[in-house]
């Protein structure tokens, strides 16, 4: 095994080993969270609801409460970890080893994707077996998934990386990304919403992450899958670049 | 032979305009012991974070064993230990853990992983502790821990930023026997310390610096010729301009 490989092996290990050494807050949490979501949604408007552009509407929900599992998971673990590691100066490890700017970025990211992985896939297995839930598209569904998280992986590594204390970190998470993520059609179809909330919503990002996921479990769009696919593929791999070259030059982690 | 440690014309301009290296050149022969002293501020922790890459330079050289340690890092990484002034250690690892994975970030295969971590919980008596956290560790187990952690690599040249900070005295007597006995054997060291008579004992060649630059280098004779003073610690006064608290 090349010493390149050995050390990619280490920075990820140790960053599984630090959410497994706490899962009961960094698995444990976000399922009962998740499981939640679906009980309120699925038993008690679901009950009212009953469909959505003719799918129960649990069915309808329950795409986009996974994305949102793989999605906060990713980002609230890559950026408390690189927080966490600065503030103790733990990182100074790492980055005074000889891992490359591409191997340590993979290495704080692919933390938060294997967790944002664990939580949404245990998620997927449970709900599947209570409510049935279909995978009409895997092709689709499979790469869009996979981009989401990397995107949420990078985002929380950026997040980091510039975070100066906690605060910052919860700020992007609480005012940012989660209203994004709930205004982004989780809980409903943007046709349904009244003008002008109907055009604002195909501003959020997010909802075309959700629209991509959505398609891929239960075949249901109201936009294209296409440029949907396009452009998330496009500001993943763009945050991507842009995290390699802070990496690459140093940026908030090397003085 | 290239040296251990070769700095020149190093200069360290932080963005808020502070200079903290001026013009810092330096050697280190290989298997030197060298103590690099000055003053709280003086330079020593910015010239020893540019040389292990947590600080980058504004400008200047520094090689590691005739490897670039700034652009071309890699082989002048593996080169180099570091056993930080402040107790930096992995809150969520075990003694064990954190010694494997320093080992693999700096490339070791399992089986030399876990053969030198025997070695080093041995030689600092950390084995009944190897399973624990490291925030459950006390505060000379921690020091033990974070000097074990500089050696995991098999370093050619170990950089120990003041390592005897807030140590009891058998623990610093048990850690300047290990470090010694590594130096016997090949490794260079470059120690950065507030106590003058570990450096005085220990070191073969001693570089004074303060305000960013090296203002005296030399034997222990040689420093104390070149301020008219009988001690080490008188020079070190003389270099703080604090000459009236010399105790002779």
């Amino acid at each position: 095994m090349s010493p390149a490989t050995i050390r990619m092996q280490s920075l990820v290990g140790r960053e599984v080993a630090r959410f497994m050494k706490i899962k009961r807050q960094t698995l444990g949490a976000p399922l009962l969270e998740t499981f939640l979501y679906i009980s309120v949604f699925g038993a008690a408007l679901g009950s009212r609801i009953h469909t959505l552009h003719g799918y129960r509407y649990i069915v309808f929900v329950l795409p986009g409460l996974i994305m949102m599992a793989f999605a906060t998971n990713a980002f609230t673990n890559n950026s408390s970890s690189i927080l966490q590691q600065k503030f103790t100066h733990a990182i100074d490890d790492q980055l005074s080893s000889p891992a490359s700017p591409l191997e340590l970025l993979l290495g704080f990211s692919l933390g938060g994707f294997i967790r944002g992985l664990v939580v949404s896939l245990i998620a997927y297995v449970v709900a599947g077996l209570l409510v049935g839930e279909p995978v009409r598209e895997p092709l689709v569904l499979i790469p869009s998934i996979v981009l989401v998280g990397m995107f949420f992986s990078q985002a929380g590594v950026l997040v980091g990386v510039r975070a100066q204390q906690f605060d910052d970190v919860a700020l992007y998470q609480t005012f940012v990304i989660q209203p994004l993520i709930f205004l982004g059609g989780v809980f409903y179809s943007a046709s349904l919403l009244p003008q002008p909330w109907g055009t604002l919503t195909r501003f959020d990002p997010i909802y075309y992450m959700i629209a991509l996921v959505r398609y891929g479990f239960i075949g249901f769009h109201e936009t294209s899958i296409a440029i949907s696919f396009l452009a998330l593929a496009v500001i993943t791999f763009a945050l991507f670049g842009f995290n390699l070259w802070v990496f690459t030059k140093g940026r908030y982690l090397r003085t | 032979m290239p040296a251990a440690l070769a700095i020149r014309d190093l200069y360290k301009r932080y963005p808020t305009g502070v200079e903290a290296l001026k013009n810092v050149s330096l050697e280190i022969p290989e298997g030197a012991f060298f103590g690099l002293l000055g003053p709280n501020g003086a330079g020593k922790s910015t010239l020893i974070h540019c040389t292990t890459g947590l600080a980058r330079p504004s400008s200047g050289s520094i090689e590691v064993f005739g490897h670039d340690a700034v652009d071309h890092y890699q082989k002048a990484r593996v080169g180099v230990g570091l056993a930080p002034q402040e107790i930096n250690l992995d809150m969520f690892l075990t003694v064990e853990q954190v010694l494997d994975y320093h080992g693999g970030y700096f490339g070791m295969s399992r089986r030399d992983r876990a053969a030198r971590i025997k070695e080093l919980l041995e030689a600092f008596s950390l084995e009944e502790k190897r399973k624990d956290a490291t925030r459950f560790l006390s505060g000379g187990m921690k020091r033990r821990l974070t000097l074990a952690r500089a050696l995991m690599h098999n370093p050619p040249l170990v950089i120990l930023d003041e390592p005897t900070a807030g140590v009891d005295i058998e623990l610093r007597l048990e850690l300047w026997r290990y470090i010694e006995r590594v130096n016997t054997e090949g490794t260079s060291i470059m120690l950065t310390t507030h106590y003058l008579e570990e450096a005085e004992r220990m070191c073969d060649r001693i570089a004074f610096i303060n305000h960013g630059e090296i203002v005296a280098e030399g034997t222990v004779p040689e420093l104390t010729a070149h301020y008219g003073v009988a001690t080490l610690e008188d020079a070190y006064l003389a270099l703080v301009g604090r000459e009236e608290l010399a105790r002779a």
